[in-house]
């Protein structure tokens, strides 16, 4: 597998239009990835309940990092939000 | 690592335990520091940890360079590392064998990688990268995994004793993450524990989870650090006591919901215990 293929699977984790554009059609998302056929067809027969959990344990984990944070990177994270 | 003369039981170092845990004398002979943000870059903080080496052995347990992964560990955070363990001087270090970013995406967390020899050979790659940069092998963790690792060609203990076979580093193995992964995908725990080998073990994770319910209404374990161990994992680790030939170090690791400390010190004490009836049987045959 290649950093493609981990930068794919990382974007389904992470991200839900990502995630709900796979689901909708797994074959053209993966191909639009530019993943080699292997990788495609393990894209395509994908775990669908393991990355449903996944993807909400990933997004349980990230807010309560962002609740522990320290209070001066909060306030950065902050800021940069409000940037854009 | 330096070798052991006799098994060790401690738990991960919480700062809302720290009264507690240097008030518990001799029931706890070890602390797990996870050294992240702030703790793992400012001097201050590394001297802190010295001074609680002092007290209590330390192990500097990491969750963040993404050791497996087909992408190379990213050197400034090898260099950060690399600092904290040489000003902490701890008795070990470990990292997990997950992959926690990629294609600029942070995951916030571990995830397990595809389980293939490319994936191998890339993690071997990157634990000598490790080793380079820090001056001595890490303990490398078996991850919890609720999703089957897409594009698997290998199980898990497959690709773990091929790994341990191509690296120098030995294994930090999460019994609970073994269960877990046991109980979501259909294999015995017992069965890919003793598959492993004794020789390379030399770290023992335990801890705690639950399980969560998907939308299709399908069940899978979770390894969320926030229940008391399992009775199925106790029985694991009597396993590790009567296959592993020398001494290991075993860590409980709560991160969240904590019961009143006593009951942790009584999942210290079982571990004791089961480690103890594994050695005896060792002893006896």
């Amino acid at each position: 597998m290649s950093p493609a293929f981990e930068s794919f699977l990382a974007r389904l984790y992470v991200e839900r239009p990502a995630r709900e554009r796979f689901l909708a059609d797994p074959h053209g998302e993966a191909a639009a990835a530019g993943l080699t056929a292997d990788e495609i067809a393990a894209a395509v027969g994908i775990d669908r309940v393991g990355l449903e959990l996944a993807a909400a344990s990933f997004a349980h984990k990230r807010r309560r990092q962002r609740r522990f944070a320290h209070p001066v990177v909060r306030l950065w994270r902050e800021l940069a939000k409000r940037v854009g | 690592m330096r070798q052991l003369k006799n098994d060790r039981v401690g738990l991960t170092w919480q700062p809302q335990l720290a009264a507690a845990i240097l008030a518990a004398g001799d029931r706890i002979d070890l602390v797990e520091v996870i050294p992240e943000g702030t703790f793992l870059e400012s001097p201050r903080a590394h001297r802190a940890l010295r001074r609680l080496g002092r007290e209590i052995p330390v192990a500097i347990h990491g969750v963040s360079l993404g050791l497996a992964s087909t992408s190379a560990v990213d050197e400034r955070r090898l260099g950060q590392f690399a600092r904290l363990i040489d000003d902490v001087q701890p008795d070990c270090w470990s990292e997990h064998l997950a992959f926690v970013r990629a294609g600029g995406i942070e995951l916030g967390h571990l995830a397990a990688p595809s389980r293939t020899p490319t994936t191998i050979d890339a993690t071997a790659l990157n634990i000598d990268r490790a080793a380079r940069a820090i001056g001595g092998y890490p303990l490398v963790e078996n991850v919890a995994t609720i999703i089957e690792p897409p594009g698997s060609d290998l199980d898990e203990q497959t690709w773990l004793r091929r790994l341990l076979a191509t690296s120098q580093a030995d294994l930090l193995l999460d019994l609970h993450n073994l269960y877990a992964n046991a109980r979501n995908f259909g294999f015995s725990a017992a069965d890919a524990l003793r598959s492993l080998p004794p020789e390379r073990i030399r770290v023992i994770h335990l801890a705690g989870g639950a399980p969560v319910r998907a939308s299709t209404g399908d069940e899978r374990w979770l390894d969320d650090h926030l229940h008391d161990v399992p009775d199925p994992v106790y029985a694991l680790l009597e396993i590790v006591g009567e296959s592993v030939p020398h001494a290991v170090d075993v860590v409980l690791e709560r991160d969240g919901a904590f019961p009143p400390f006593g009951q942790l010190l009584d999942q210290l004490d079982r571990a004791r215990a089961a480690l103890a009836r594994g050695r005896t049987r060792r002893m006896a045959a």
